[in-house]
């Protein structure tokens, strides 16, 4: 009997071992797409766009694959930047076109590497054209020097830009709101919300799951850059600026003014319970939870989702002024915005193609056409009011600064996100909150 | 979204087909050639033979990487030199981890508790009444829930909204009905550790339940009439009678609740991500692994795994002892 069943098991065993190995192969399977020789006809592309960002791209490329005759095989990859680090490492096929790292550790590596080839040499004599029509914010260095943020290393430029967004914009309905852009910061705090019959003056949500406390951040971020300035930004970016530092310290109690009982719809509990996508509504409530949320473009569709029944349109029913100057003039030119690029892993003849096409007011004239972005280029055409407004703000911009946290060691950025949740909850844990951040950033930026 | 690629298919098929042929093959010619053995060693031999490639790839999938991650986590995040135990000194004197000790710790014994307290009271009770399968399934109903689920439900159950407008959360509509001001659950530093335990001990109860009732039903009803026949009232019954039977099995899943608890990840990751401290051990992992943090994730995952080991040496005595009753 025993035997019996010692054997029913063992085989057992090798019915599930099979199933393992199974399971095991198909799971190894997999990698390897992309690359191939010095093609004048085909060229592969990675991108991390689905949905309407892919179907925006392919409307761009559509005209190109038919003038040109190259074949462009994308493939969409959220896992690109990892991917590609391996392939370097591993000496194997490369896309010929892919984003470039926002790491900028990475960045220079890879330059070092001979992985990323140039954009001078991809545009050839286009290059001039294209840094002349490109926002300067995105192309130049603050001071002329190296801007791994942007891939410019050793005066080379290693990323070209195609579509940027900028954030720290303050939103409000138009029909609440009547009076104009406040001139700086303490003009804005003085604004008098009952005066407009609105409840508070700023609406917040900083709920967003896993990664809840991001839109808070964006909020110390466009404080911090504007009255501190870009050097100060980044080296704190960089992990060399302390957070108990006096400058980030002020950063945290002017943010702490934006979220006070006072000013904050519904009180600290609501700003830390209430979903991002969730905060504005009460700017469309009557009467008014609030007058302002700050927030980026993308919003515009959180806005028009909750309220089908107002049928409420950009520039009409709502609109946005840019981020009021903190006092610090020289700083004015610090915007806060994110940036798509294309850097180029394969010098072939037809990606060098892909890229110069790409660079090219028709092409980002199709890209912004399909909406929800805006393009690198200056002088783009926009019929949606929002991004015509926020294509100035861009053009105005001198320094086009990237969101802290997401470039910071990923236990520093949640540390730095949880901290401003916590310092909402709890204004009076400012100083224990910023040394336990000094402490993570001491660690978190170790090299081993 | 994108084509299928013909080169995963291919690899898929290979694996399909070829992967069950190589086992296939291994045992026909492995039996052959063991046939042809004395019987003796015929005896001795067929069950290692047979179990072989599953201690091979036990080794290589468990026993290996587990003796890996002792060795990282004593070396530097690159594994190019000995650090000694920093890693393991950065873990019990840094305050994020030891906030994360401490709510593991809180989990550990209310999550394990309330799991295995309710899940017995509950077997018993439903063991009396009428529509016992109907109270049964309402219980059991959320452990086939996947805890990312059942942790966004709760999110909506919690919800907040501000005071003297519409509560949309179940719970803060209900104490708005006795005239408390709505609280937020999650965020508040006195009830955020209790509410997530809470939605832990949701989804366990049913299974300690199911599990607990069914070794119930094999205690014999005599016993019971015998305690009542000896004057017994119904709690010294539950008390004296039927706690004492059922304590293997009340060992077996408080233990495995034991382990749930320790291994927790999924309801923190999604409620709060370990904000307003309620980071536990394993969110605490998950962090130093996404940062690259690989050795002092191992050093974590090392603590982990010996906090566990003697709860696994205490279950698998049990399940011993049960096999030997049979």
């Amino acid at each position: 009997m025993a035997e019996v069943l010692a054997r029913r098991s063992s085989r057992g065993i090798a019915l599930c071992l099979g199933a393992l190995f199974l399971v095991a192969a198909c799971g190894g399977g997999g990698g390897n797409s992309g690359g191939g020789g010095a093609s004048s006809t085909d060229v592969t592309v990675w991108t991390a766009w689905g949905g309407a960002e892919l179907k925006a791209f392919k409307d761009v490329l559509a005209p190109f694959e038919s003038s040109s005759g190259i074949k462009v095989h994308i493939t969409t990859n959220r896992d690109s930047t990892n991917q590609i680090a391996n392939g370097i490492a591993a000496g194997t096929d490369l896309p010929d076109i892919a984003p470039g790292p926002t790491d900028p550790v990475q960045v220079a590596d890879w330059v070092s590497k001979g992985a990323l080839k140039p954009i001078e040499t991809a545009l050839g004599d286009q290059f001039s054209a294209y840094i002349s029509n490109t926002y300067p914010a995105l192309t130049t260095a603050p001071g002329g020097s190296d801007d791994p943020y942007i891939g410019i290393i050793g005066g080379k430029h290693y990323e070209m830009m195609v579509k940027t967004q900028v954030k720290g914009l303050l939103w409000y309905n138009k029909k609440v709101y009547t009076g104009a852009a406040p001139k700086s910061f303490d003009d804005l705090l003085a604004i008098n919300p009952s005066q407009y019959g609105a409840q508070k003056l700023f609406c917040a949500g900083f709920e967003s799951g896993a990664a809840s406390g991001w839109p808070a951040s964006d909020q110390i971020d466009n404080i911090i850059m504007r009255q501190s300035g870009e050097t100060v930004y980044t080296s704190w970016i960089q992990g060399k600026q302390k957070f108990s530092s006096p400058e980030i310290k002020l950063g945290y109690q002017t943010f702490l003014k934006e979220v006070s009982a006072a000013n904050v719809y519904g009180g600290s509990n609501t700003a830390l319970s209430t979903n991002f996508g969730k905060a504005g509504d009460p700017l469309f409530k009557s009467p008014a939870g609030c007058l302002f949320l700050e927030q980026a473009t993308f919003i515009t569709s959180f806005f028009q989702q909750d309220f089908p029944s107002l049928n409420l349109k950009a520039g009409t029913d709502f609109d946005f002024f840019a981020h009021p100057s903190m006092g610090n003039s020289q700083y004015d030119g610090n915007v806060n915005g994110f940036y798509d690029n294309f850097a180029m892993y394969n010098n072939t003849p037809a990606a060098r193609k892909l890229m110069q096409y790409m660079a090219t007011k028709d092409a980002q004239q199709i890209w912004v056409n399909d909406g929800g972005t805006l393009g690198a280029i200056k002088t783009l055409n926009y019929t949606d009011p929002v991004f015509k407004n926020a294509a100035s703000v861009a053009g105005s911009a001198k320094n086009l600064l990237v969101t802290a946290g997401d470039f910071m060691p990923s236990d520093m950025q949640k540390a730095f996100w949880q901290s401003l949740l916590n310092v909402t909850n709890n204004p009076s844990s400012l100083n224990s909150e910023l040394a336990h951040l000094d402490q993570v950033q001491a660690a978190a930026y170790q090299k081993s | 979204m994108g084509g299928i690629d013909l080169g995963q298919v291919t690899t898929a098929l290979i694996a399909i087909i070829a992967v069950p042929l190589v086992l296939l093959g291994y045992i026909i010619l492995g039996e052959q050639v063991i046939e042809r053995l004395p019987d003796r060693i015929q005896e001795w031999i067929r069950p290692y033979f047979w179990a072989l490639p599953a201690i091979g790839f036990a080794t290589v999938f468990m026993v290996y990487p587990l003796l890996r991650t002792v060795v990282i986590s004593f070396r530097n995040n690159a594994d190019t030199d000995w650090i000694g135990l920093a890693n393991y000194q950065y873990f019990f004197t840094f305050p994020d981890t030891l906030t994360s000790l401490r709510n593991s710790l809180l989990w550990l014994v209310f999550y394990t508790f309330f799991a295995v307290f309710l899940g017995l009271i509950i077997a018993i009770l439903v063991d009396r009444v009428k529509y016992e399968s109907l109270a049964k399934i309402a219980i059991f109903l959320p452990v086939p829930i996947s805890a990312v689920a059942a942790s966004i439900i709760w999110k909506f159950m919690f919800d907040y909204q501000p005071p003297g407008t519409t509560q949309t959360g179940t719970l803060n509509a209900a104490i708005g009905l006795v005239g408390h001001d709505p609280v937020a659950w999650l965020v508040n530093a006195t009830t955020n550790n209790a509410a997530l335990i809470f939605v832990g001990v949701w989804t366990a109860v049913g299974f300690c339940m199911v599990i607990i009732s069914a070794s119930l039903k094999a205690i014999s009803s005599e016993v019971l009439e015998a305690a009542r026949i000896d004057g017994a009232n119904e709690f010294q019954i539950v008390r004296l009678v039927i706690t004492p039977l059922l304590w293997p099995t009340i060992t077996v899943v408080g233990t495995t609740m034991l382990i749930n608890a320790l291994k927790t990840f999924d309801i923190v990751y999604v409620m709060t991500n370990g904000a307003y401290n309620t980071d536990v051990i394993a969110t605490q992992m998950f962090t130093q692994l996404q940062h690259n943090h690989l050795s002092r994730a191992a050093a974590v995952g090392v603590v982990l795994f010996v906090a566990i080991i003697p709860l696994l040496v205490v279950n698998v005595r049990r399940f011993q002892q049960q096999e030997e009753q049979r």
